[in-house]
């Protein structure tokens, strides 16, 4: 064979330190489909369609670095803008850099919509090549986009303002762990118009890497902040303050993104206080599109027959103890 | 902020669909395939395209468009991970999950038919005798029909059916007496003698071969030495294959008459020249259009332009003008 092995980027890691994190992100990773296992379907059809897909040549308003960890990014792209619902993605393609080439385009929630501006905002994290690569991406270049992407989140009809015999404010609650905060915040934009009260629960390693909480703050949702490093994300933790603040008044939906295990909690909460949880998923994309078939969703079926796809039948699903 | 252009009310795709000067759709790239003749040499690799590719781009600017490969009955697929990048190129494991022939007419054919481009089926089987009986089931639907013998052969251990040349005669004799249309037989590229193989199909009947599947390979994640892929392994392609796969189609044109149809690595107008130059008589673009949903459109726009400013009257003159003495 004479394809080039693959040259190293980063020395191995001498540290055991880094080791054990690299083990640590893989034992999360089982813990997360151990999680999800059995939990999810593949939702109803939507009321409305899908808005049509396009790619553009979106030209790089702003590209940050915001907390510890995260790039932002800000893309003039008018279509997109003015069509995605909340919790659909784009497929980014990431631009040659210094000899970097990245040939498959990376899926990314679409964090803010600003029809009037005819912008979008992306929250990303670096994980690997692609990420590492996109994050030299300059102010005043252009990043080819396709999107809107897949299926997002929905209010039931019951969460809505208008539902018959709504009497008081319709509530709904939102939870996402690190850059999973970003497939939920086109939802907290959605309660802000409609006039839902949202409260978000955003989840992260400490306070600087929290995501999103301007967002909330901008359009009026209550936030929860839990980190990692004073203990409050955990699940025990977090389901008893979840009680405590919902038991008397639970609310009409829970949205969920970022983590396996929160996704099991909403879940259980769901069936406690008997209202629908839906769940955002990750999972590596070619096409985006349905055509590649190579996001298979964690959703039990027949062997025999194909699975759901999370970019085409999700990536938001339902979740269901 | 509002500093997108106020008068920015569309999108680069459309744009891009805008009509092309008449002058462009005048110039003569078509190739014949058997009995059949297609408008250009550009179409999508079996896999790598699927009708909703179709809302992005002017499909009907393509040469054919190719299905994912068809199995007589359902297929599951393979566990996630299905895909992986790293520096050499894609690795994907799909699995080739399918709705079975019957599935697939009543599904998924009628989006295809809705393109208004010709459309080649591509066949799968789990050994070299099911190739004609899903040929059979498809009861004459598609201008073409496409078998991927790029398949673990289940009588014989599991090798690929494509790198036994008896087992490719099988495979084309068999699904011959079903058809009238244009087979062509999608090698791999792993066998001993792609010259052998061509030949085999060349000598049962095809009417063109396919050159070459994705390349067997496992990627591990850097580090902890784990599987990237949840089938462990998984077929390699995009630019870093191509000179593997110029080889071949080299070899293979030397070996036969019938037509070869290039597949590996191309994503612009000089990748499919460098086809062209080495004996290819038409291309299928895969991993590119991930990344450039529009690269298919792209080297079709650009043979025609090339053409045009260059004088010459088809492809071959195109690369005579620019061959080295
Ligand atoms: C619908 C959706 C929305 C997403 N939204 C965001 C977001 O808003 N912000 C953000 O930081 N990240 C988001 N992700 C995850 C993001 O796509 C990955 O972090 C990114 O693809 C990693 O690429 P890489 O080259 O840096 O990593 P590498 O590990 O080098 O990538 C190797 C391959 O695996 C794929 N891959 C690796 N990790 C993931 C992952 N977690 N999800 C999907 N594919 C992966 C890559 O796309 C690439 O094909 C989202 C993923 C999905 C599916
Ligand atoms: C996601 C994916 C799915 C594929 N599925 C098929 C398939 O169903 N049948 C087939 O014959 N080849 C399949 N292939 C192989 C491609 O058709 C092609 O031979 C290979 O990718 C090399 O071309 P490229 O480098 O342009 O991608 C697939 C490739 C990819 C990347
Ligand atoms: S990413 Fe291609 S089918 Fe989902």
């Amino acid at each position: 064979m004479t394809v080039t092995p693959e040259p190293s980027t980063t020395p191995e890691p001498a540290e055991t330190s880094q080791l054990a994190a690299l083990r640590r992100q893989r034992e999360f990773a089982a813990a997360d489909e151990a999680a999800i296992d059995g939990l999810l379907s593949v939702r109803p059809p939507e009321r409305m369609p899908r808005p049509e897909p396009v790619w553009d040549d979106a030209p790089v308003l702003v590209h940050d670095i915001v907390g510890e960890r995260y790039h932002w990014l800000v893309l003039a792209t008018r279509t997109i803008a003015a069509t995605a619902l909340a919790g659909q993605f784009l497929m980014i393609t990431v631009p040659p850099k210094g000899g970097e080439r990245i040939l498959l385009p990376r899926p990314m929630a679409i964090h803010r919509r600003h029809p009037e501006q005819g912008t979008v905002e992306v929250v990303y994290g670096v994980a690997g090549r692609g990420t590492t690569a996109l994050a030299d991406v300059a102010v005043g270049e252009r990043l080819l986009v396709t999107g809107p992407l897949g299926r997002g989140f929905e209010f039931p009809d019951a969460a809505l303002p208008t539902a018959t015999g709504a009497q008081q404010a319709r509530t709904a609650l939102m939870i996402g762990r690190g850059v999973g905060v970003c497939a939920v915040m086109g939802s907290v934009e959605d309660a802000a118009r409609l006039g839902l009260k949202a409260t978000v629960v955003v989840s992260g390693r400490s306070r600087a890497n929290l995501i999103g909480l301007a967002d909330c703050a901008e359009l009026g949702a209550e936030v929860i902040p839990v980190t990692d490093d004073d203990g409050s994300s955990r699940m025990p933790a977090l389901a008893a303050r979840l009680r405590a603040r919902f038991d008397a008044g639970p609310p009409d939906v829970i949205l969920v993104c970022g983590a396996g295990v929160l996704a099991r909690l909403a879940a259980e909460l769901g069936a406690e206080w008997g209202v629908p949880v839906q769940v955002s998923l990750e999972a590596h994309m070619a096409c985006g599109l349905g055509y590649c078939h190579g996001c298979a969703a964690p959703v039990a079926t027949d062997p025999a027959v194909e699975g759901p796809l999370v970019c085409v039948d999700g990536p938001v699903f339902d979740a269901a103890l | 902020m509002n500093l997108a252009p106020p008068d920015a009310t569309t999108d680069a795709r459309r744009a891009f669909f805008d009509a092309r000067p008449a002058s462009a759709a005048a110039v003569d790239l078509s190739v014949r395939i058997g009995g059949l003749t297609l408008a250009n040499p550009v179409m999508p690799a079996s896999g790598c395209f699927g009708p909703s590719l179709g809302r992005l781009i002017p499909v009907t600017e393509l040469g054919a468009v190719v299905t994912k490969t068809v199995f007589g009955t359902p297929r599951g697929g393979n566990p996630a991970h299905r895909l992986t990048e790293i520096r050499a190129g894609m690795v994907n494991s799909v699995g080739i999950p399918s709705r079975g022939a019957a599935g697939y007419l009543a599904q998924q054919h009628p989006h295809y038919q809705a393109l208004g481009v010709p459309t080649i089926i591509s066949v799968g089987g789990h050994r070299p005798g099911e190739y004609a009986r899903v040929v059979r089931d498809l009861a004459g639907s598609g201008v073409a029909y496409e078998l991927n013998v790029s398949c673990p052969n289940l009588d014989r251990h599991g090798a690929d059916i494509g790198s036994d040349p008896d087992a490719i005669r099988e495979v084309v004799r068999t699904t011959r007496l079903e058809t009238d249309k244009p087979l062509i037989v999608k090698l791999p590229v792993l066998v001993s003698s792609i010259a052998d193989c061509a030949l085999a199909a060349e000598e049962a009947g095809a009417d063109a071969v396919c050159v070459a599947n994705s390349i067997p390979a496992l990627p591990l994640e850097r580090y902890t030495r784990a599987p990237a892929l949840g089938n462990v392994i998984g077929g390699l392609s995009g630019p870093g294959i191509r000179p593997i796969v110029l080889r071949l189609v080299w070899l293979a044109s030397r070996a036969v008459q019938i037509p070869v149809i290039a597949c590996g690595g191309i994503e612009t107008v000089d990748d499919a020249l460098d086809y062209f130059s080495v004996g290819a008589t038409a291309i299928q673009v895969g991993t590119a259009s991930f990344g450039r949903p529009f690269a298919m459109v792209e080297i079709v726009r650009a043979l025609q332009d090339r053409c045009l400013t260059d004088g010459a009257g088809d492809i071959n003159a195109l690369i005579e003008l620019w061959r080295a003495e």
